[in-house]
């Protein structure tokens, strides 16, 4: 079973993250929503009506993990194919077709890349054509399922781009990632799954909140070997994270922040900075999934 | 209805707009056409070098009649009458054995020898290497018999020319089929017609059969599927998918039913542009309601085929194991085809009976039986009736293995767990 009594209500109009690791069950949860898979118990609602209904799938956009399109097809032919899934009238969706592909850079005064065939386009190419797939039908839930992996930087940013514009626009976005940092900078909420189960969901601010005051940012100019019976004593901290110079230093629970600066000063070490802060998203998340439940796939720090 | 339609239509578009079937659809008229104007071309080149000239006749009769068969065996100007031996009925057997070497040493091509058998009209007797060629054995038969005919006459002293107007018998044998339901053209150009179109049949839905298959595996394959099962039901895809691909077989076949008959009609002014004589050629007698039963039978049998081919390409992931799953589906369609001789041969016998009747043999063997023998109302009604039942089912289970299949990935599913698919879909 990948998802087990997952409960978890997405604001209208948000930036929307699902985080957890690999094997986390969020594309599962994503399919069940689109109606791909049904589950064994439980309602989904989406856009207000269950999520079955006729018209609400073509009230939304989907960007599957797995990305691919017909080969031997003429991009704009599939783009045209994908709209008309979506009940896009044929004249309307050519507009909107060369819209997208102008502004992706798809067609150029040089080259309309709409007349070629998928497979003679770059990977970065295909991406692009799948994205304005999303798009066409102008839906008002987008949903994409991992959109950042395998982007080069450029694509990256071009994602973020759309989807801030889509925020504007009052749609509401769905994305799913293991990437901290890219949720952080996006997201107005978020939701952290882990084996199936929810961790833990709300706004990203109030997420960050109430974890907060339990993070101190410590650098140590000189003597760093003095302060690490300091850092080792779990009365006081609870986890030292080395981030090269930045040290993010979470404290044991009920330990005073004054007390350890007490305790650093104290040993001899030289402080040159020390700032109670809010943690990132990655700590939470490596704090609250716990490193059970990070199979793989959490890279670097995000 | 919309996305069933949008479904359908790029399943065609793509497919009309290939390469492959233009050529298809081309190539297979003018393969028709060169069936239909070659044998009559290369008849007029082979009719003249017939080995027939090239035969020794040892004529133990006593008589002219070994002279008269060598000069009524038709030859072209250029070649030399046949050589004729006269031997007394004694020394038979030697020249037998000398002709007999002379035909081993390539001399020439056979021998045929006329004794009193012959004269009192009983036997007469051949040994050549081309004694297996019917046409050459016709012939020769032909040629005799009316000798024979007319010595026999002028030995009952009837006037010679009576006599040779008498002995020039050439009855052209016409042969026609009767049936309850009228008269309806020759026997053999029936069953020309009927295998014609097992054929026909036969080929369309594995090739059309295999490519809904080909189709399932690559939405599978370039993950494509997931995007449009989002958009569509998996049932809408699915038959949006082989009514598409069905539509294209439809399309060629009826291209080619087309363009067979306007060469059929087109070929004695090609032949006769090539100073060919051309007999005119009797269309088979197919009627528009055979021609609709036709495209029926074809519709039937696509649908339940591809419907197995679809569940199976749901069922791999890649072309090689796809094969492999689908060789059962592949002698489903072929044992009918190992039966086609004996069906023709008799088409009303029991075997070609129940083959017409299974639904997986039915939608090939039973428009031939049409085509061939008489087959009643009631039959057919019954037929079609099981056929579709057999569809439904085949499409109630297929559909059921595509929706989970269609996004599963990896190992080959054992039978076991595709009967528990079609149990939890």
């Amino acid at each position: 079973m990948a998802v087990r009594e997952l409960s978890l209500t997405v604001p209208r109009g948000a930036v929307y993250g699902l985080l957890g690791p690999n094997g986390a069950g969020k594309t599962t949860t994503i399919r069940m929503l689109l109606g791909i898979l049904e589950p064994d118990s439980g309602t989904i609602r989406v856009l207000g009506l269950p999520h079955r209904d006729r018209g609400v799938t073509d009230r939304i956009g989907y960007l599957p993990e797995e990305r691919g399109l017909y080969k031997k097809m003429q991009v704009r032919r599939v783009l045209r194919f994908l709209a008309a899934l979506k009940g896009v009238p044929a004249r309307e969706a050519d507009a909107r077709i060369t819209r997208w592909m102008e502004r992706l850079e798809l067609r150029t005064p040089e080259r309309d890349w709409g007349l070629a065939k998928v497979d003679e386009l770059s990977r970065g190419m295909q991406q692009k054509v799948q994205f304005i797939g999303t798009l066409l039908h102008e839906p008002e839930l987008v949903i994409l399922d991992e959109p950042f992996s395998g982007l080069d930087p450029i694509n990256a940013q071009a994602l973020i781009d759309i989807i801030v514009e889509l925020k504007r626009q009052g749609r509401t976005v769905l994305f799913s990632t293991h990437l901290m940092e890219s949720a952080e900078r996006l997201c107005d909420a978020v939701c952290i799954i882990a084996h199936g189960e929810k961790v833990l969901d709300g706004g990203v601010a109030e997420v960050k909140a109430k974890h907060a005051g339990r993070f101190v940012a410590l650098v140590i100019a000189d003597g760093a070997d003095r302060a690490e019976p300091v850092l080792r004593d779990r009365t006081l901290v609870k986890h030292a994270g080395d981030s090269n110079r930045t040290l993010e230093v979470e404290l044991a629970p009920g330990a005073d922040p004054q007390r350890l600066l007490q305790r650093l000063v104290e040993s001899g070490a030289r402080i040159a900075r020390f700032e109670l802060v809010q943690p990132s998203l990655h700590r939470i998340f490596l704090d609250t999934v716990g490193a059970t439940g990070v199979e793989e796939g959490v890279t670097g720090h995000g | 209805m919309a996305k069933l339609w949008a479904v359908i239509r790029r399943e065609y578009m793509e497919r009309v707009r290939s390469k492959w079937f233009l050529i298809a659809t081309i190539f297979g008229p003018v393969l028709f056409g060169l069936l239909l104007v070659l044998p009559p071309l290369l008849a007029i080149r082979t009719k003249a070098s017939a080995a027939l000239s090239d035969i020794r006749i040892l004529d133990a009769t006593g008589t002219d009649l070994g002279a008269r068969i060598a000069h009524a065996i038709p030859r072209t100007p250029a070649m030399a009458v046949p050589e004729v031996i006269r031997v007394s009925p004694d020394s038979l057997t030697a020249a037998e054995s000398l002709a007999t070497h002379a035909v081993v040493r390539g001399d020439v091509g056979g021998y045929l020898v006329l004794d009193a058998h012959t004269l009192t009209g009983d036997s007469a007797r051949y040994a050549g290497r081309n004694a297996s060629s019917l046409s050459d054995m016709q012939d020769l038969t032909d040629v005799t018999r009316r000798q024979v005919l007319l010595a026999r006459l002028l030995r009952a002293h009837v006037d010679s020319a009576a006599a040779a107007g008498l002995a020039d018998t050439r009855l052209k044998f016409v042969s026609e089929r009767l049936s309850e339901r009228g008269r309806g053209g020759s026997g053999m150009l029936n069953a020309f017609a009927g295998m014609g179109i097992a054929l026909l049949l036969y080929m369309s839905i594995i090739l059309y059969g295999q490519t809904v298959l080909r189709s399932v595996i690559e939405e599978k394959n370039t993950r494509v599927a997931e995007v449009v099962v989002a958009s569509v039901s998996t049932d809408t895809l699915l038959a949006g998918k082989v009514l598409g691909v069905g539509a294209v077989g439809i399309t060629q076949q009826v291209l080619w039913l087309a363009s067979g008959y306007l060469m059929a009609r087109a070929r004695a002014p090609i032949l006769a542009a090539f100073g060919a004589h051309a007999d005119t050629l009797a269309l088979p007698p197919v009627s528009p309601g055979a021609l609709a039963a036709l495209l029926f039978f074809f519709l039937l049998g696509f649908i339940f085929y591809s419907a197995l081919f679809a569940a199976v390409g749901a069922m791999v992931s890649n072309e090689q194991d796809a094969q492999q799953a689908a060789t059962p589906i592949i002698l489903m369609i072929i044992a009918p085809m190992l039966f086609l001789q004996t069906i023709l041969l008799n088409p009303s016998s029991r075997t070609a009976q129940v083959l017409s009747w299974l639904p997986f043999s039915a939608p090939i063997i039973m428009p031939l039986r049409m085509v061939v023998t008489t087959v009643s109302w009631t039959e057919v009604a019954l037929t079609v009736a099981g056929v579709l039942a057999a569809c439904a089912a085949a499409v109630w289970v297929a559909a059921r293995i595509y929706r989970v299949g269609l996004l599963m990935y990896g190992k080959r599913p054992s039978l076991g767990e595709v009967a528990r698919w079609v149990r939890a879909a």
